[in-house]
């Protein structure tokens, strides 16, 4: 926080925002890496995009003084840089340390960002970790290239990465091919995309090399260098194009056919995967290495097999880092990124809108001209000032829906770090468990999105630690042995729903109660009448866990009731369905933006309210004669079934100047299945707003949403219908009799 | 007024020496800076046509084409065989910045730098060199 | 207000007088229950006066509810209840000081009224403890200025004020 964000023009801001971005995707690459390493696979390309991003990072945080991440990451640059030039190997355990550091660079982000105080330790325990679980191997010989007919000047420009690949391959036995392709300047990047998919079932790419041909045309010459297993006639047909010409580049006359110390090329487990392990001859530079590299299994003259786990004696730290190290329910998912990345086509159509806007007014300035020369007379100009009221209303609905647009983003953003805390618990806990994602591309509001991550997290940490059983366990039942967790999400009409469904031992409702009734949140009487509905909603309320033992995973005190209440925040809810045996289905379902939201006007006293219409179902006139008495709650009957009523001027203690009106409205309000009519004054009217949060003193005050402006300097509080519900609808009277009883025992 | 490219594909790095080098107390001994950003290498070469340029800073560390590969590409070209050329890396690529002023860039600028090492090496390249921006008018 | 104009003239004076040595703090003066408070200009924002305030219920008790500064919404504490001093009805001298209240929020303090700008030596700031008592924290000293007989500001320190409110 050393205030550089306005010194730096933005520079700060787009720091932030590019850090966060290139940490996601590090999260990506390595839940890729370990598909590939789970089928036995290898993959450099994803290795060296890790290394890139790391590389990234590493410059960034330097220029921008972000000191923990920069030696965070130059630490981390070491080990890759070895990992993608092939002098260690890519293991599980090396993976999970991996893991690891992406959860630590979230951390330092939101540190740096100075919005968490919590230092930052474990960097110098993970760097450790990685030391010791990265056995060293010795590099490659650079003498195969020389071996083969190439250009000089093409080795002087090679990265030393690239060089490394060229060598690894030919050491492999690729043969190596040089294609000339010719692209105009204004296409390239299409048609070398189109170029790259068609190359990339069969070989590697080593580097793009303009020849300077054509330099300082619209047209660009390129000699593209690539390694295949497969024959020239093969790669001909496979990679076409207009200006396409591919030729085997040719060993040196007078080179042996197999350089000696070349170890026989093994066929990789795909034959049209050229991304195998990298094995260079061994004990070449073995001096330089460190000491604690020199493992046993470091300087082994035997090939290694493919993807052996690493002994467990040689790196006790690594065996237990991942037990010991930050787990992701110390860590936030949230991103730090305030950043929209928006499609410019979206910000094209919201220019053409304000060019509209621009014409409406060029049209009210004349209107003003000529009602000052009064050359138009007051009944035309009121028809002249309506017809532009209305087009004025029709443009500004079109922006309103157009920065809306633009505030949207896929969801798939947060459900990308949720594989990766997905694999990660599941591997601490020993359950094999498989993620299934639905619908990451609908969009939500770039606020919720953040907001959603640490409750998903929580929710999923709760599926595989109370849901999914062990695969022991599951076997004996009859189900397969890995555990699903399903992530589905989908629009409904003004919702976004999400859903987080497992294939777990579903909860069982009298162990519930029993657990209830234990911890006095229930008495054992108020448990005969629940529905079942209303005994799996235990689940939310304060302190509760079935669990007899709390784990490490989710007995860390935060608990479904958490979940809750931060929807609840968002305007949403959260609903739960449950099948012993069969599993459990936890469903969010939130509005899809917070920033504009359509709201019913109600007046108590001299009181504004507003009460968000996505929950109002409709607003009718109180009929004194329709309303009963049942259990001391008042329930009025709409047209055969009870509706339980909320006066708000007594549940908020309101003044009143004057007494109840004689004609009051009902506004019946429906969150998830459940009902409730606010008995208020007067209906106002509806009324797009913006709504804000109230502030930080206020933030303990339950039952609003947040407040809004009406104009004229007024201010409304928009009702929080889904708290208001819950409070009403919940026996809160009985939970205090419960505790009271409790304190007597 | 100078002209400067600056070719990275990090976006906060680009931000970072625009910044730097549009800040107005260090343009204006220039006569004016404008920094023109590319987010390529293929970026780079469709601006190239459209210099001149008075500086040129690239990073080396860029997919499809790299850093190397632009600087052989432009001290190739006609218009761009003189134009003082920066290249910025971090300090363990030492064997890709010894390739690159091989290949014939001037400067090699280790990663992280300061703001004033950036306008300290921009400063002493343009020392003494006509301004070329101005003087063939816009493309 | 001619009143308030000649005391803020003879301030300014007294403050010239009073030092060309040593550094100064900048204290806003105002009334509130017929004492005169101060505090330091830099913990200050703006002052405004009051437009209607919303009422928000089941609001901790120092708080008036909430008003809309420029778009943001601040919400306003009375700061007679929040020391615990008899209410008084508003008037139209009543003002409202807004407060950086940290995390970019603001909050506002229903003040009497609000005079002048005092400049304080060092010299001129007495340490908090003669007053001793419960309200010992948010008072951060006695200032009396050099060269005004009988001036005496009660220096409050407005954090733990803005801050105490926060979780009622």
């Amino acid at each position: 926080m050393e205030g550089g964000g306005r010194g730096d023009g933005g520079a700060r801001d787009e720091f932030f925002s590019e850090a966060q971005e290139l940490v996601d995707g590090l999260g990506r690459d390595l839940l890729m890496l370990d598909e590939a390493l789970k089928r036995g696979q290898s993959n450099a390309e994803l290795i060296n995009d890790v290394f890139r991003g790391v590389h990234t990072l590493k410059g960034l945080s330097g220029l921008f003084g972000a000191t923990r991440m920069a030696g965070l990451s130059h630490q981390l640059e070491d080990v890759l840089d070895d990992l993608r030039l092939g002098r260690i190997e890519m293991t599980t355990k090396v993976l999970d340390l991996l893991f690891q550091a992406v959860s630590l660079y979230a951390q330092i982000l939101s540190a740096e960002k100075g919005e968490s105080a919590e230092p930052v330790h474990d960097v110098e325990q993970l760097l450790l970790a990685l030391g010791q679980a990265s056995g060293k191997r010795a590099g490659g010989s650079a003498s195969t290239v020389a071996q083969y007919d190439l250009d000089p000047s093409l080795l002087g420009v090679l990265t030393e990465y690239e060089e490394h690949r060229l060598r690894t391959n030919l050491q492999d036995g690729l043969a190596l091919y040089r294609i000339r392709v010719r692209f105009s300047l204004m296409t390239i990047d299409t048609a070398l995309d189109e170029l790259k998919v068609s190359a990339k079932p069969h070989g590697e790419i080593i580097t793009y090399l303009p020849t300077g041909a054509g330099a300082d045309t619209d047209a660009i010459e390129l000699e593209i260098l690539m390694a295949s297993r497969a024959p020239l006639s093969l790669l001909r047909g496979a990679i076409r194009g207009p200006n396409v010409v591919i030729e085997e580049v040719q060993r040196r006359s007078g080179a042996g056919a197999t350089p000696p110390h070349i170890p026989p090329p093994t066929p990789p487990p795909d034959p049209f995967s050229p991304l195998t392990s990298v094995r260079a001859p061994l004990g070449l530079d073995g001096a330089s290495l460190p000491s604690h590299d020199s493992s046993a299994r470091g300087r082994s003259p035997l090939p290694t097999p493919l993807f052996q786990p690493a002994p467990v004696a040689s790196m006790p730290h690594a065996a237990s880092a991942p037990a010991r190290g930050p787990g992701p329910g110390e860590v936030s998912l949230r991103s730090v990124s305030q950043t929209v990345r928006v499609d410019i086509r979206k910000l094209d159509r919201l220019m053409t809108i304000v060019g509209e806007l621009a014409i409406v007014k060029t049209a009210m300035a004349r209107l003003s001209e000529r009602a000052r020369s009064r050359a138009t007379g007051p009944k035309e100009l009121a028809i002249e000032l309506g017809r532009l009221n209305r087009t004025l209303d029709r443009h500004l609905a079109q922006m309103q829906s157009g920065i809306l647009e633009v505030r949207m983003v896929p969801l798939g953003q947060a459900f990308d770090k949720l594989a990766r805390v997905v694999r990660q618990i599941s591997r601490e806990h020993g359950k094999d468990v498989n993620l299934v994602v639905t619908g990451a591309e609908t969009e939500i509001d770039k606020l919720i999105v953040e907001e959603l991550s640490d409750p998903l997290m929580h929710m999923i940490r709760n599926a595989i630690d109370h849901g999914i059983e062990s695969g022991d366990e599951r076997m004996r039942v009859g189900k397969p042995p890995v555990g699903t967790i399903a992530l589905n999400a989908f629009q409904k009409g003004n919702h976004v729903v999400i859903e987080v469904e497992d294939d777990g031992a579903g909860m069982d409702p009298k162990a519930i109660i029993a657990t209830a009734v234990r911890k006095g949140v229930l008495s054992s009487y108020e448990a005969n009448d629940m529905t079942p509905r209303e005994v799996l909603a235990l689940v939310f309320m304060p302190g509760f866990t079935t669990k007899e033992v709390a784990t490490d995973l989710s007995g860390r005190g935060v608990g479904l009731d958490v979940v809750k209440t931060n929807m609840g925040k968002l305007g949403g809810v959260v609903d739960i369905t449950s099948e012993v045996g069969i599993g459990t289905k936890m469903t969010i379902t939130l509005p899809i933006t917070l920033a504009i939201i359509n709201v019913l006007l109600v007046e108590i006293g001299k009181h504004l309210f507003a009460v968000p219409l996505a929950s109002v179902e409709e607003a009718i006139a109180l009929d004194p004669a329709q309303v009963r008495t049942v259990e001391s709650r008042e329930v009025l009957s709409v047209r055969g079934v009870s509706l339980p009523l909320c006066r708000l001027d007594r549940l908020f203690a309101l003044e009143r100047t004057a007494p109840m009106p004689s004609k009051a409205f009902v506004v019946i309000a429906q969150v998830a299945q459940r009902r409730l009519g606010f008995v208020v004054d007067e209906l106002i009217g509806q009324s797009d707003i913006v709504i804000k949060p109230l502030g930080k003193s206020l933030k303990s005050v339950r039952g609003f949403a947040g407040a809004t402006e009406l104009g004229d300097q007024r201010v409304a509080l928009v009702l929080d219908v889904a708290v208001l519900i819950e409070e009403v609808l919940t026996p809160g009277e009985a939970r205090y009799l419960v505790q009271a009883e409790g304190g007597r025992a | 007024m100078r002209r400067v490219l600056i070719v990275e594909d990090s976006v906060s790095t680009r931000a970072f020496v625009r910044a730097v080098l549009e800040d107005s107390q260090f343009a204006s001994g220039l006569g004016g800076c404008d920094v023109v950003e590319a987010s390529c290498g293929f970026d780079a070469m469709r601006l190239l046509p459209r210099g001149p340029y008075d500086l040129i800073v690239t990073d080396i560390n860029m997919t499809d084409i790299n850093g190397l590969e632009l600087v052989r590409f432009i001290r190739k070209s006609a218009h761009h065989a003189e134009t003082p050329l920066v290249v910025i890396s971090t300090l363990r690529a030492e064997h890709d910045a010894d390739r690159a002023l091989a290949l014939g860039a001037n400067v090699y600028l280790p990663k992280p730098f300061t703001p004033e090492q950036l306008r300290e090496t921009v400063a002493k390249l343009l020392e003494g060199r006509p301004v070329r921006a101005q003087s063939d008018g816009e493309r | 207000m001619p009143a308030a104009h000649a005391r803020g003239r003879s301030g300014r004076r007294a403050a010239r007088r009073a030092g060309e040595s040593g550094t100064r703090t900048e204290y806003l003066a105002f009334v509130l229950g017929g004492e005169t408070y101060a505090v330091p200009i830099a913990q200050l924002a703006e002052i405004l006066k009051p437009p209607p305030i919303t009422d928000v219920p089941r609001a901790p008790s120092p708080v008036l509810g909430v008003i809309s500064v420029r778009g943001k919404l601040v919400t306003v504490i009375d700061l007679r209840r929040r020391l615990r001093l008899a209410e008084a009805p508003t008037d139209r001298r009543t003002r409202i000081l807004l407060v950086e209240s940290g995390g970019g929020e603001q909050m506002g303090l229903l003040v009497d009224e609000v005079h002048q700008v005092w400049r304080l030596a060092h010299e001129e700031i007495e340490a908090p403890g003669v007053l001793g008592g419960e309200q010992a924290v948010h008072i951060a000293g006695i200032g009396r200025p050099a060269g005004v007989d009988g001036a005496v500001l009660i220096l409050l320190d407005l954090r733990p004020i803005v801050e105490g409110t926060r979780d009622g």
